[in-house]
Protein backbone atom coordinates (compact mmCIF):
# COMPACT_ATOMS: atom_id res chain seq x y z
CA UNK A 1 0.00 0.00 0.00
CA UNK A 2 2.37 2.35 1.16
CA UNK A 3 4.68 1.90 -2.49
CA UNK A 4 0.96 2.15 -4.14
CA UNK A 5 0.68 5.71 -2.56
CA UNK A 6 4.33 6.52 -3.30
CA UNK A 7 3.38 5.56 -6.69
CA UNK A 8 0.42 7.60 -6.73
CA UNK A 9 2.71 10.80 -5.80
CA UNK A 10 5.12 10.99 -7.82
CA UNK A 11 2.55 10.45 -10.48
CA UNK A 12 0.85 13.75 -9.68
CA UNK A 13 4.26 14.83 -9.19
CA UNK A 14 5.15 14.00 -12.61
CA UNK A 15 1.97 15.52 -14.42
CA UNK A 16 1.99 18.51 -12.58
CA UNK A 17 5.48 19.13 -13.65
CA UNK A 18 3.86 17.95 -16.73
CA UNK A 19 0.88 20.14 -17.20
CA UNK A 20 2.96 22.96 -16.04
CA UNK A 21 3.68 24.15 -19.60
CA UNK A 22 0.21 24.47 -20.49
CA UNK A 23 -1.16 27.15 -18.32
CA UNK A 24 -2.98 28.97 -20.87
CA UNK A 25 -4.61 25.68 -21.60
CA UNK A 26 -5.62 25.04 -18.16
CA UNK A 27 -7.45 28.54 -17.85
CA UNK A 28 -9.54 27.85 -20.59
CA UNK A 29 -10.51 24.38 -18.62
CA UNK A 30 -11.36 26.78 -15.71
CA UNK A 31 -13.16 28.75 -17.70
CA UNK A 32 -15.04 25.87 -19.43
CA UNK A 33 -15.96 24.64 -16.12
CA UNK A 34 -17.06 27.87 -14.21
CA UNK A 35 -19.13 29.06 -16.94
CA UNK A 36 -22.49 27.28 -16.93
CA UNK A 37 -22.73 27.35 -13.28
CA UNK A 38 -21.88 31.61 -13.30
CA UNK A 39 -25.00 31.68 -16.22
CA UNK A 40 -27.05 29.45 -13.39
CA UNK A 41 -25.93 32.44 -10.48
CA UNK A 42 -27.18 35.62 -12.66
CA UNK A 43 -30.05 33.64 -13.47
CA UNK A 44 -30.86 32.60 -10.23
CA UNK A 45 -29.95 35.61 -8.19
CA UNK A 46 -32.56 37.76 -10.11
CA UNK A 47 -35.09 34.86 -8.96
CA UNK A 48 -36.70 35.76 -5.73
CA UNK A 49 -38.11 31.89 -5.33
CA UNK A 50 -34.48 30.63 -5.48
CA UNK A 51 -33.58 32.12 -1.73
CA UNK A 52 -31.03 34.27 -0.36
CA UNK A 53 -28.00 31.10 -0.64
CA UNK A 54 -28.57 30.97 -3.91
CA UNK A 55 -25.21 32.82 -4.59
CA UNK A 56 -23.29 31.23 -1.64
CA UNK A 57 -24.89 27.94 -3.42
CA UNK A 58 -22.92 28.66 -7.16
CA UNK A 59 -19.94 29.48 -5.63
CA UNK A 60 -19.66 26.14 -4.15
CA UNK A 61 -20.76 24.63 -6.98
CA UNK A 62 -18.00 26.22 -8.84
CA UNK A 63 -15.25 24.86 -6.44
CA UNK A 64 -16.88 21.90 -6.61
CA UNK A 65 -16.67 21.98 -10.66
CA UNK A 66 -13.07 22.89 -10.39
CA UNK A 67 -12.15 20.29 -8.00
CA UNK A 68 -14.18 17.40 -9.06
CA UNK A 69 -13.70 18.44 -13.29
CA UNK A 70 -12.55 15.40 -14.98
CA UNK A 71 -10.96 15.14 -18.68
CA UNK A 72 -9.91 11.97 -19.22
CA UNK A 73 -12.12 11.65 -22.97
CA UNK A 74 -8.64 14.05 -23.99
CA UNK A 75 -6.17 12.46 -21.68
CA UNK A 76 -6.69 9.09 -21.29
CA UNK A 77 -8.86 8.10 -24.53
CA UNK A 78 -5.90 9.72 -26.39
CA UNK A 79 -3.40 7.77 -24.71
CA UNK A 80 -5.75 4.81 -26.56
CA UNK A 81 -5.62 6.49 -29.83
CA UNK A 82 -1.88 7.40 -29.65
CA UNK A 83 -1.26 3.70 -28.57
CA UNK A 84 0.31 4.88 -25.80
CA UNK A 85 -1.47 2.94 -23.13
CA UNK A 86 0.28 -0.11 -24.68
CA UNK A 87 3.86 1.60 -22.81
CA UNK A 88 1.39 2.09 -19.74
CA UNK A 89 0.34 -1.52 -20.04
CA UNK A 90 4.13 -2.70 -19.57
CA UNK A 91 4.44 -0.45 -16.24
CA UNK A 92 5.09 -2.54 -12.97
CA UNK A 93 1.95 -1.10 -11.39
CA UNK A 94 -1.57 -0.94 -11.48
CA UNK A 95 -2.54 0.87 -14.41
CA UNK A 96 -5.20 3.22 -12.86
CA UNK A 97 -2.34 5.37 -11.17
CA UNK A 98 -1.57 6.89 -14.52
CA UNK A 99 -5.03 8.66 -15.38
CA UNK A 100 -6.02 9.06 -11.86
CA UNK A 101 -2.45 10.53 -10.92
CA UNK A 102 -2.87 13.06 -14.23
CA UNK A 103 -6.71 13.25 -13.21
CA UNK A 104 -5.38 15.22 -9.82
CA UNK A 105 -2.68 17.57 -11.08
CA UNK A 106 -5.13 18.75 -13.28
CA UNK A 107 -7.59 19.49 -10.64
CA UNK A 108 -4.63 21.02 -8.68
CA UNK A 109 -3.70 23.38 -11.47
CA UNK A 110 -7.30 24.36 -11.79
CA UNK A 111 -7.93 25.36 -8.41
CA UNK A 112 -4.77 27.26 -8.68
CA UNK A 113 -5.89 29.16 -12.34
CA UNK A 114 -9.31 29.35 -10.96
CA UNK A 115 -8.59 30.51 -7.71
CA UNK A 116 -8.67 34.51 -8.53
CA UNK A 117 -12.23 33.61 -10.36
CA UNK A 118 -13.76 32.28 -7.22
CA UNK A 119 -12.50 35.17 -5.27
CA UNK A 120 -13.77 37.56 -7.12
CA UNK A 121 -17.61 35.95 -7.65
CA UNK A 122 -17.29 35.59 -3.76
CA UNK A 123 -16.66 39.12 -3.43
CA UNK A 124 -19.18 40.59 -5.87
CA UNK A 125 -22.04 37.90 -5.01
CA UNK A 126 -21.29 38.48 -0.75
CA UNK A 127 -20.94 34.71 0.22
CA UNK A 128 -21.31 33.52 3.41
CA UNK A 129 -20.45 29.75 4.30
CA UNK A 130 -20.31 28.49 7.90
CA UNK A 131 -17.55 26.44 8.77
CA UNK A 132 -19.55 23.28 10.30
CA UNK A 133 -21.78 23.45 6.34
CA UNK A 134 -17.94 23.09 4.65
CA UNK A 135 -16.89 20.47 7.42
CA UNK A 136 -20.28 18.88 6.59
CA UNK A 137 -19.71 19.26 2.98
CA UNK A 138 -15.51 17.94 2.78
CA UNK A 139 -16.51 14.35 2.40
CA UNK A 140 -19.46 14.61 0.21
CA UNK A 141 -17.01 16.33 -2.61
CA UNK A 142 -14.13 13.70 -1.83
CA UNK A 143 -17.32 11.46 -3.27
CA UNK A 144 -18.00 13.57 -6.24
CA UNK A 145 -14.56 13.90 -6.61
CA UNK A 146 -14.28 9.97 -6.72
CA UNK A 147 -17.60 9.64 -8.41
CA UNK A 148 -16.72 12.16 -11.49
CA UNK A 149 -13.62 10.44 -12.11
CA UNK A 150 -15.24 7.10 -12.48
CA UNK A 151 -17.93 8.36 -14.28
CA UNK A 152 -15.66 10.15 -16.66
CA UNK A 153 -13.26 7.64 -16.70
CA UNK A 154 -15.41 4.60 -17.59
CA UNK A 155 -17.24 7.15 -20.46
CA UNK A 156 -13.51 7.85 -21.94
CA UNK A 157 -13.19 3.76 -22.23
CA UNK A 158 -15.31 3.93 -25.04
CA UNK A 159 -12.36 4.85 -26.83
CA UNK A 160 -11.29 1.17 -26.59
CA UNK A 161 -14.37 0.47 -29.07
CA UNK A 162 -14.88 3.78 -30.65
CA UNK A 163 -13.01 6.94 -31.73
CA UNK A 164 -16.01 9.03 -31.25
CA UNK A 165 -15.73 8.97 -27.36
CA UNK A 166 -16.22 12.96 -27.00
CA UNK A 167 -19.48 12.52 -28.32
CA UNK A 168 -20.33 10.20 -25.46
CA UNK A 169 -18.55 11.65 -22.75
CA UNK A 170 -19.87 15.06 -23.53
CA UNK A 171 -23.44 13.31 -23.40
CA UNK A 172 -22.23 12.42 -19.51
CA UNK A 173 -21.65 15.84 -19.63
CA UNK A 174 -24.77 17.29 -20.57
CA UNK A 175 -26.59 15.50 -17.71
CA UNK A 176 -24.51 16.99 -15.13
CA UNK A 177 -25.33 19.83 -16.38
CA UNK A 178 -29.04 19.46 -16.38
CA UNK A 179 -29.58 16.74 -13.20
CA UNK A 180 -26.61 17.97 -11.62
CA UNK A 181 -27.55 20.82 -9.67
CA UNK A 182 -25.66 23.61 -12.30
CA UNK A 183 -28.40 24.57 -14.81
CA UNK A 184 -31.21 24.57 -11.74
CA UNK A 185 -30.29 23.48 -8.00
CA UNK A 186 -32.16 20.24 -7.07
CA UNK A 187 -34.72 22.12 -4.77
CA UNK A 188 -36.23 24.23 -7.51
CA UNK A 189 -37.05 21.17 -9.83
CA UNK A 190 -40.29 20.41 -10.13
CA UNK A 191 -41.15 16.56 -8.74
CA UNK A 192 -41.04 14.04 -9.75
CA UNK A 193 -37.97 15.57 -11.60
CA UNK A 194 -36.46 16.39 -8.46
CA UNK A 195 -36.67 12.95 -7.14
CA UNK A 196 -35.65 11.51 -9.60
CA UNK A 197 -32.70 13.75 -10.18
CA UNK A 198 -31.63 13.10 -6.18
CA UNK A 199 -31.49 9.51 -6.82
CA UNK A 200 -29.30 9.63 -9.99
CA UNK A 201 -25.58 10.08 -9.83
CA UNK A 202 -25.06 13.52 -11.30
CA UNK A 203 -26.29 15.87 -7.87
CA UNK A 204 -23.44 13.34 -6.04
CA UNK A 205 -21.08 14.79 -8.52
CA UNK A 206 -21.68 18.51 -8.52
CA UNK A 207 -24.82 19.60 -6.25
CA UNK A 208 -25.19 18.04 -3.37
CA UNK A 209 -21.60 19.17 -1.87
CA UNK A 210 -22.44 22.55 -2.86
CA UNK A 211 -26.09 22.07 -0.97
CA UNK A 212 -24.02 21.16 2.28
CA UNK A 213 -21.26 23.74 2.08
CA UNK A 214 -24.18 26.36 1.57
CA UNK A 215 -26.14 24.88 4.10
CA UNK A 216 -29.40 24.93 2.36
CA UNK A 217 -30.24 20.95 3.30
CA UNK A 218 -31.66 19.41 6.61
CA UNK A 219 -29.83 16.82 8.83
CA UNK A 220 -32.52 14.07 6.76
CA UNK A 221 -31.78 15.41 3.56
CA UNK A 222 -28.07 15.00 3.91
CA UNK A 223 -27.66 11.36 5.49
CA UNK A 224 -29.90 10.84 2.45
CA UNK A 225 -27.82 12.66 -0.07
CA UNK A 226 -24.30 10.63 1.29
CA UNK A 227 -26.20 7.16 1.48
CA UNK A 228 -26.88 7.53 -2.52
CA UNK A 229 -23.69 9.49 -3.28
CA UNK A 230 -21.31 6.48 -1.58
CA UNK A 231 -24.31 3.70 -3.15
CA UNK A 232 -23.12 5.45 -6.76
CA UNK A 233 -19.18 5.82 -5.82
CA UNK A 234 -19.73 2.24 -5.11
CA UNK A 235 -21.69 1.54 -8.17
CA UNK A 236 -19.33 3.50 -10.51
CA UNK A 237 -15.87 2.21 -9.20
CA UNK A 238 -17.13 -1.25 -10.16
CA UNK A 239 -18.58 0.48 -13.62
CA UNK A 240 -15.17 1.15 -14.21
CA UNK A 241 -13.48 -1.78 -13.10
CA UNK A 242 -16.03 -3.45 -14.93
CA UNK A 243 -15.12 -1.44 -18.41
CA UNK A 244 -11.41 -1.60 -18.39
CA UNK A 245 -11.21 -5.17 -17.67
CA UNK A 246 -13.47 -5.75 -21.53
CA UNK A 247 -11.94 -2.94 -22.68
CA UNK A 248 -8.39 -4.06 -22.23
CA UNK A 249 -9.29 -7.71 -23.56
CA UNK A 250 -10.56 -6.04 -26.50
CA UNK A 251 -7.29 -4.17 -26.78
CA UNK A 252 -4.68 -6.98 -26.25
CA UNK A 253 -7.06 -8.73 -28.72
CA UNK A 254 -7.68 -5.80 -31.31
CA UNK A 255 -4.45 -4.25 -31.12
CA UNK A 256 -4.09 -0.60 -31.24
CA UNK B 1 -3.30 -14.19 -33.84
CA UNK B 2 -6.36 -13.52 -35.76
CA UNK B 3 -8.26 -10.13 -35.80
CA UNK B 4 -11.73 -9.62 -36.91
CA UNK B 5 -11.91 -6.73 -39.21
CA UNK B 6 -15.29 -5.10 -40.11
CA UNK B 7 -15.40 -5.30 -44.48
CA UNK B 8 -17.67 -3.59 -46.73
CA UNK B 9 -18.51 -2.63 -50.18
CA UNK B 10 -17.51 0.80 -51.42
CA UNK B 11 -20.70 2.91 -51.93
CA UNK B 12 -23.61 4.80 -49.93
CA UNK B 13 -25.66 2.36 -50.22
CA UNK B 14 -23.46 -0.44 -49.05
CA UNK B 15 -22.21 2.12 -46.20
CA UNK B 16 -25.92 2.14 -45.29
CA UNK B 17 -26.28 -1.40 -45.64
CA UNK B 18 -23.74 -1.83 -43.21
CA UNK B 19 -24.91 -0.07 -40.21
CA UNK B 20 -27.47 -3.22 -39.70
CA UNK B 21 -25.91 -5.99 -40.92
CA UNK B 22 -22.12 -6.06 -40.42
CA UNK B 23 -19.55 -8.03 -42.21
CA UNK B 24 -16.41 -9.15 -41.02
CA UNK B 25 -13.21 -11.09 -41.96
CA UNK B 26 -10.46 -12.47 -40.20
CA UNK B 27 -7.09 -11.19 -40.50
CA UNK B 28 -4.30 -14.20 -39.59
CA UNK B 29 -1.57 -11.51 -38.59
CA UNK B 30 0.47 -14.03 -37.08
CA UNK B 31 -0.31 -17.89 -37.36
CA UNK B 32 2.28 -21.57 -36.63
CA UNK B 33 4.71 -19.13 -35.47
CA UNK B 34 7.48 -21.29 -33.44
CA UNK B 35 10.75 -20.54 -32.24
CA UNK B 36 12.85 -20.60 -29.16
CA UNK B 37 15.37 -18.49 -27.86
CA UNK B 38 18.44 -19.32 -25.32
CA UNK B 39 18.92 -16.90 -22.52
CA UNK B 40 21.86 -14.17 -23.78
CA UNK B 41 21.11 -14.64 -27.18
CA UNK B 42 21.09 -11.32 -29.31
CA UNK B 43 18.20 -12.63 -32.56
CA UNK B 44 16.68 -10.90 -35.14
CA UNK B 45 13.03 -11.07 -35.88
CA UNK B 46 12.68 -9.72 -39.69
CA UNK B 47 10.32 -9.62 -42.41
CA UNK B 48 8.77 -6.87 -44.63
CA UNK B 49 5.84 -4.61 -43.60
CA UNK B 50 2.48 -5.77 -42.47
CA UNK B 51 4.38 -9.74 -42.11
CA UNK B 52 3.97 -9.87 -37.68
CA UNK B 53 7.28 -8.67 -36.39
CA UNK B 54 5.52 -5.84 -34.34
CA UNK B 55 2.36 -8.30 -33.58
CA UNK B 56 4.94 -10.76 -32.34
CA UNK B 57 6.69 -8.66 -30.31
CA UNK B 58 3.51 -7.37 -28.29
CA UNK B 59 2.71 -10.82 -27.66
CA UNK B 60 6.23 -11.67 -25.96
CA UNK B 61 5.82 -8.30 -24.75
CA UNK B 62 2.19 -8.85 -22.87
CA UNK B 63 0.58 -6.18 -24.79
CA UNK B 64 -1.25 -8.20 -26.96
CA UNK B 65 -3.22 -11.60 -26.00
CA UNK B 66 -2.95 -14.39 -29.11
CA UNK B 67 -6.12 -16.08 -29.75
CA UNK B 68 -4.52 -19.49 -29.81
CA UNK B 69 -1.28 -20.83 -28.79
CA UNK B 70 0.82 -21.01 -25.85
CA UNK B 71 3.85 -18.07 -25.15
CA UNK B 72 5.95 -18.22 -22.19
CA UNK B 73 9.15 -16.02 -21.55
CA UNK B 74 11.26 -17.19 -18.78
CA UNK B 75 8.86 -19.18 -17.45
CA UNK B 76 5.98 -16.43 -17.34
CA UNK B 77 2.65 -15.91 -19.66
CA UNK B 78 3.10 -12.04 -20.91
CA UNK B 79 -0.02 -10.92 -21.13
CA UNK B 80 -0.67 -11.52 -17.41
CA UNK B 81 1.34 -9.08 -16.90
CA UNK B 82 2.36 -9.44 -13.67
CA UNK B 83 5.20 -7.37 -12.03
CA UNK B 84 7.81 -9.50 -11.50
CA UNK B 85 7.74 -10.12 -15.19
CA UNK B 86 7.16 -6.85 -16.56
CA UNK B 87 10.17 -5.64 -14.40
CA UNK B 88 12.62 -7.98 -16.74
CA UNK B 89 11.95 -6.92 -19.81
CA UNK B 90 11.90 -3.81 -21.60
CA UNK B 91 10.37 -2.69 -24.84
CA UNK B 92 12.43 -0.02 -26.81
CA UNK B 93 10.31 1.18 -30.08
CA UNK B 94 12.20 3.42 -32.30
CA UNK B 95 8.94 5.46 -33.19
CA UNK B 96 8.56 6.07 -29.73
CA UNK B 97 11.49 6.05 -27.66
CA UNK B 98 10.33 8.09 -24.23
CA UNK B 99 6.59 7.50 -23.68
CA UNK B 100 4.58 10.35 -22.11
CA UNK B 101 5.72 13.72 -19.86
CA UNK B 102 7.96 15.99 -22.32
CA UNK B 103 7.90 18.63 -19.58
CA UNK B 104 10.15 16.53 -17.54
CA UNK B 105 13.83 16.78 -17.42
CA UNK B 106 15.62 13.53 -18.60
CA UNK B 107 17.24 13.03 -14.54
CA UNK B 108 12.82 13.72 -13.31
CA UNK B 109 12.10 10.38 -15.96
CA UNK B 110 14.74 8.43 -14.50
CA UNK B 111 14.16 9.13 -10.66
CA UNK B 112 10.82 7.84 -12.12
CA UNK B 113 12.15 4.84 -13.16
CA UNK B 114 13.98 4.24 -9.87
CA UNK B 115 10.67 4.41 -7.97
CA UNK B 116 8.74 2.25 -10.69
CA UNK B 117 11.12 -0.41 -10.98
CA UNK B 118 12.00 -0.30 -7.42
CA UNK B 119 15.77 0.21 -8.07
CA UNK B 120 17.98 0.57 -4.87
CA UNK B 121 19.77 4.03 -4.44
CA UNK B 122 23.14 2.53 -4.66
CA UNK B 123 22.27 0.69 -7.49
CA UNK B 124 20.60 3.51 -9.69
CA UNK B 125 23.94 5.68 -9.22
CA UNK B 126 25.62 3.17 -10.55
CA UNK B 127 23.82 2.68 -13.35
CA UNK B 128 23.02 5.88 -14.43
CA UNK B 129 26.24 6.70 -14.54
CA UNK B 130 27.70 3.56 -16.67
CA UNK B 131 24.96 4.42 -19.08
CA UNK B 132 25.58 8.32 -18.72
CA UNK B 133 29.43 7.22 -19.73
CA UNK B 134 28.04 4.48 -22.63
CA UNK B 135 25.52 6.51 -24.12
CA UNK B 136 27.37 10.62 -23.54
CA UNK B 137 23.78 11.16 -21.16
CA UNK B 138 25.34 14.25 -19.27
CA UNK B 139 24.88 17.06 -21.56
CA UNK B 140 21.11 16.03 -21.62
CA UNK B 141 20.54 14.74 -18.01
CA UNK B 142 18.96 18.20 -17.18
CA UNK B 143 16.80 19.04 -20.43
CA UNK B 144 13.62 18.48 -20.85
CA UNK B 145 12.22 15.20 -22.96
CA UNK B 146 10.23 17.74 -25.35
CA UNK B 147 13.83 19.82 -26.19
CA UNK B 148 15.62 16.41 -26.82
CA UNK B 149 17.02 15.70 -30.64
CA UNK B 150 15.59 12.52 -31.92
CA UNK B 151 19.05 10.87 -31.46
CA UNK B 152 18.91 12.21 -28.10
CA UNK B 153 15.44 11.18 -27.48
CA UNK B 154 16.88 7.15 -28.48
CA UNK B 155 19.70 7.42 -26.19
CA UNK B 156 17.84 8.81 -23.16
CA UNK B 157 14.69 6.22 -24.11
CA UNK B 158 17.53 3.26 -24.32
CA UNK B 159 19.20 4.29 -20.89
CA UNK B 160 15.82 4.51 -19.21
CA UNK B 161 14.71 1.20 -20.24
CA UNK B 162 18.01 -0.65 -19.06
CA UNK B 163 18.37 1.16 -15.83
CA UNK B 164 16.63 -1.28 -13.89
CA UNK B 165 18.46 -3.91 -15.50
CA UNK B 166 15.58 -5.73 -17.65
CA UNK B 167 16.90 -9.58 -18.74
CA UNK B 168 15.36 -9.22 -22.17
CA UNK B 169 15.01 -6.30 -24.62
CA UNK B 170 12.59 -6.05 -27.38
CA UNK B 171 14.22 -3.60 -29.67
CA UNK B 172 11.34 -2.33 -32.06
CA UNK B 173 13.46 -0.70 -34.83
CA UNK B 174 15.83 0.88 -32.40
CA UNK B 175 17.45 3.21 -34.71
CA UNK B 176 14.93 4.37 -37.17
CA UNK B 177 15.34 7.92 -38.74
CA UNK B 178 19.47 8.14 -36.01
CA UNK B 179 21.62 9.26 -38.37
CA UNK B 180 25.02 7.20 -38.49
CA UNK B 181 26.95 7.87 -35.59
CA UNK B 182 23.78 7.64 -33.59
CA UNK B 183 22.75 4.31 -35.22
CA UNK B 184 26.25 3.29 -34.42
CA UNK B 185 26.37 4.27 -31.11
CA UNK B 186 22.84 2.43 -30.24
CA UNK B 187 24.12 -0.87 -31.61
CA UNK B 188 27.75 -0.80 -30.14
CA UNK B 189 25.76 0.05 -27.09
CA UNK B 190 23.15 -2.99 -27.43
CA UNK B 191 26.30 -5.58 -27.88
CA UNK B 192 27.93 -4.05 -24.79
CA UNK B 193 25.04 -4.17 -22.89
CA UNK B 194 24.16 -7.93 -23.79
CA UNK B 195 27.48 -9.22 -23.05
CA UNK B 196 28.05 -7.43 -20.30
CA UNK B 197 24.68 -8.38 -18.22
CA UNK B 198 23.50 -11.52 -20.09
CA UNK B 199 20.57 -10.17 -21.55
CA UNK B 200 18.68 -11.63 -24.21
CA UNK B 201 17.77 -9.40 -27.55
CA UNK B 202 15.16 -9.61 -29.72
CA UNK B 203 15.15 -7.00 -32.67
CA UNK B 204 13.12 -5.93 -35.73
CA UNK B 205 14.99 -3.84 -37.59
CA UNK B 206 14.92 -2.85 -41.50
CA UNK B 207 18.68 -1.83 -41.02
CA UNK B 208 20.78 -4.10 -42.49
CA UNK B 209 23.71 -2.28 -40.48
CA UNK B 210 21.57 -2.93 -36.95
CA UNK B 211 21.42 -6.69 -37.88
CA UNK B 212 24.63 -7.41 -39.20
CA UNK B 213 26.45 -5.94 -36.22
CA UNK B 214 24.06 -7.09 -33.84
CA UNK B 215 22.56 -10.67 -34.70
CA UNK B 216 23.94 -14.18 -34.96
CA UNK B 217 20.72 -15.49 -35.37
CA UNK B 218 18.09 -14.44 -37.75
CA UNK B 219 13.98 -15.56 -37.83
CA UNK B 220 12.34 -14.17 -40.83
CA UNK B 221 9.04 -13.78 -40.86
CA UNK B 222 6.80 -13.68 -43.20
CA UNK B 223 2.83 -13.44 -43.74
CA UNK B 224 1.92 -14.19 -40.49
CA UNK B 225 4.39 -17.55 -40.67
CA UNK B 226 8.05 -18.41 -39.63
CA UNK B 227 9.92 -18.41 -43.40
CA UNK B 228 13.41 -18.98 -41.77
CA UNK B 229 14.90 -19.52 -38.65
CA UNK B 230 18.82 -20.09 -38.80
CA UNK B 231 22.18 -18.67 -38.53
CA UNK B 232 22.43 -15.16 -40.73
CA UNK B 233 25.65 -16.84 -42.84
CA UNK B 234 22.73 -19.34 -43.68
CA UNK B 235 20.39 -17.18 -44.97
CA UNK B 236 22.36 -16.28 -48.14
CA UNK B 237 22.46 -19.89 -49.17
CA UNK B 238 18.48 -20.31 -48.74
CA UNK B 239 17.18 -17.18 -50.12
CA UNK B 240 20.12 -16.53 -52.69
CA UNK B 241 21.26 -18.78 -55.49
CA UNK B 242 24.63 -16.45 -56.56
CA UNK B 243 27.34 -15.42 -55.24
CA UNK B 244 29.88 -12.27 -56.26
CA UNK B 245 33.17 -12.91 -58.15
CA UNK B 246 35.27 -10.19 -57.86
CA UNK B 247 38.23 -10.21 -60.54
CA UNK B 248 41.15 -7.80 -61.45
CA UNK B 249 42.96 -8.96 -64.31
CA UNK B 250 45.90 -7.76 -66.89
CA UNK B 251 44.67 -8.61 -70.12
CA UNK B 252 44.24 -5.96 -72.65
CA UNK B 253 40.61 -5.79 -73.63
CA UNK B 254 39.18 -8.71 -71.82
CA UNK B 255 35.47 -10.25 -72.11
CA UNK B 256 34.43 -11.33 -69.07
CA UNK B 257 30.79 -11.22 -69.73
CA UNK B 258 30.37 -14.76 -71.14
CA UNK B 259 31.37 -16.11 -67.34
CA UNK B 260 28.49 -14.44 -65.12
CA UNK B 261 26.07 -11.48 -64.83
CA UNK B 262 28.39 -8.43 -64.98
CA UNK B 263 27.33 -6.03 -61.74
CA UNK B 264 30.27 -3.21 -62.55
CA UNK B 265 32.97 -3.00 -64.44
CA UNK B 266 35.81 -0.22 -63.53
CA UNK B 267 38.51 -0.70 -66.13
CA UNK B 268 40.48 -3.99 -66.07
CA UNK B 269 37.49 -4.91 -62.55
CA UNK B 270 34.88 -6.94 -62.49
CA UNK B 271 32.37 -7.70 -60.41
CA UNK B 272 29.88 -10.72 -61.63
CA UNK B 273 26.88 -13.10 -60.03
CA UNK B 274 27.57 -16.78 -60.43
CA UNK B 275 25.36 -19.53 -59.43
CA UNK B 276 26.17 -20.38 -56.39
CA UNK B 277 26.95 -24.42 -58.02
CA UNK B 278 28.54 -22.75 -60.84
CA UNK B 279 30.80 -20.55 -58.41
CA UNK B 280 34.26 -23.44 -58.79
CA UNK B 281 33.95 -23.88 -62.14
CA UNK B 282 33.33 -20.63 -62.96
CA UNK B 283 36.94 -19.02 -61.24
CA UNK B 284 38.73 -22.18 -62.46
CA UNK B 285 37.77 -20.99 -65.75
CA UNK B 286 38.54 -17.59 -65.21
CA UNK B 287 42.06 -18.04 -63.73
CA UNK B 288 42.97 -20.32 -66.84
CA UNK B 289 41.70 -18.00 -69.26
CA UNK B 290 42.82 -14.84 -67.88
CA UNK B 291 46.00 -13.28 -66.88
CA UNK B 292 44.46 -12.77 -63.04
CA UNK B 293 45.80 -10.16 -60.89
CA UNK B 294 43.40 -10.34 -57.75
CA UNK B 295 40.18 -13.06 -57.27
CA UNK B 296 37.85 -12.91 -54.69
CA UNK B 297 34.56 -14.89 -53.60
CA UNK B 298 31.70 -12.84 -51.83
CA UNK B 299 28.54 -13.65 -50.47
CA UNK B 300 25.95 -11.03 -51.46
CA UNK B 301 25.17 -8.33 -49.18
CA UNK B 302 22.52 -9.12 -46.76
CA UNK B 303 20.40 -6.27 -47.90
CA UNK B 304 20.77 -8.37 -51.12
CA UNK B 305 19.91 -10.80 -49.44
CA UNK B 306 16.91 -10.12 -47.52
CA UNK B 307 15.38 -8.44 -50.66
CA UNK B 308 16.19 -11.69 -52.22
CA UNK B 309 14.22 -13.16 -49.81
CA UNK B 310 11.10 -10.98 -49.66
CA UNK B 311 10.95 -11.40 -53.40
CA UNK B 312 11.25 -15.05 -53.08
CA UNK B 313 8.05 -15.02 -50.13
CA UNK B 314 6.43 -12.72 -52.68
CA UNK B 315 6.36 -14.51 -55.50
CA UNK B 316 5.68 -18.30 -53.57
CA UNK B 317 2.57 -16.03 -52.47
CA UNK B 318 1.32 -14.94 -55.60
CA UNK B 319 1.96 -18.54 -56.61
CA UNK B 320 0.07 -19.69 -54.16
CA UNK B 321 -3.14 -17.54 -54.14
Amino acid sequence: MRRILRLVRLEIWRQILGWSGAWWFIVTLVIGQAVAPLLGLFVWLHVPVAGAQVGTYYLAVICVALMTASFENHTFAQSIYSGEVAAALLRPQPPVIGPLGENLAIRLWMIVFGAPLIILVGLSVGVSFSPLALLAALPALALAAALRFFFVWTLAMAAFWTERVHAVVAFGTVLIFLLGGSAVPNALLPDPLRTIAQLLPFRSMLGFPAELAAGTLTVADAAAGYAISLFWTAALGCCAVGAWRLGIRRYSTVGA
Amino acid sequence: MTYRVPVRDAGLVAAARALVRRNYRDVHAVQNVTFHIETGHVVGFLGRNGAGKTTTMKILAGILHPTSGRVRVFGETPWRRHNHYLRQIALIRGSQPIGDAPELTVLDSFRYQQVLYDVAESEFEHNLAELSELLDLDSILQRQVRALSLGERMRAGLALALVYRPRILFLDEPTIGLDISAAKLVRTFIAEYSAQTGATVLLTSHSMADVESLCPRLILIDDGAIAFDGRRDELSSVFSPTKLIRVAVTDDDPDLAQHGDVLQRDGNQWLLRVDRDAVPATTARILSSFAVADLSVEEPSLENVMDQAYRHLRSAKDATS
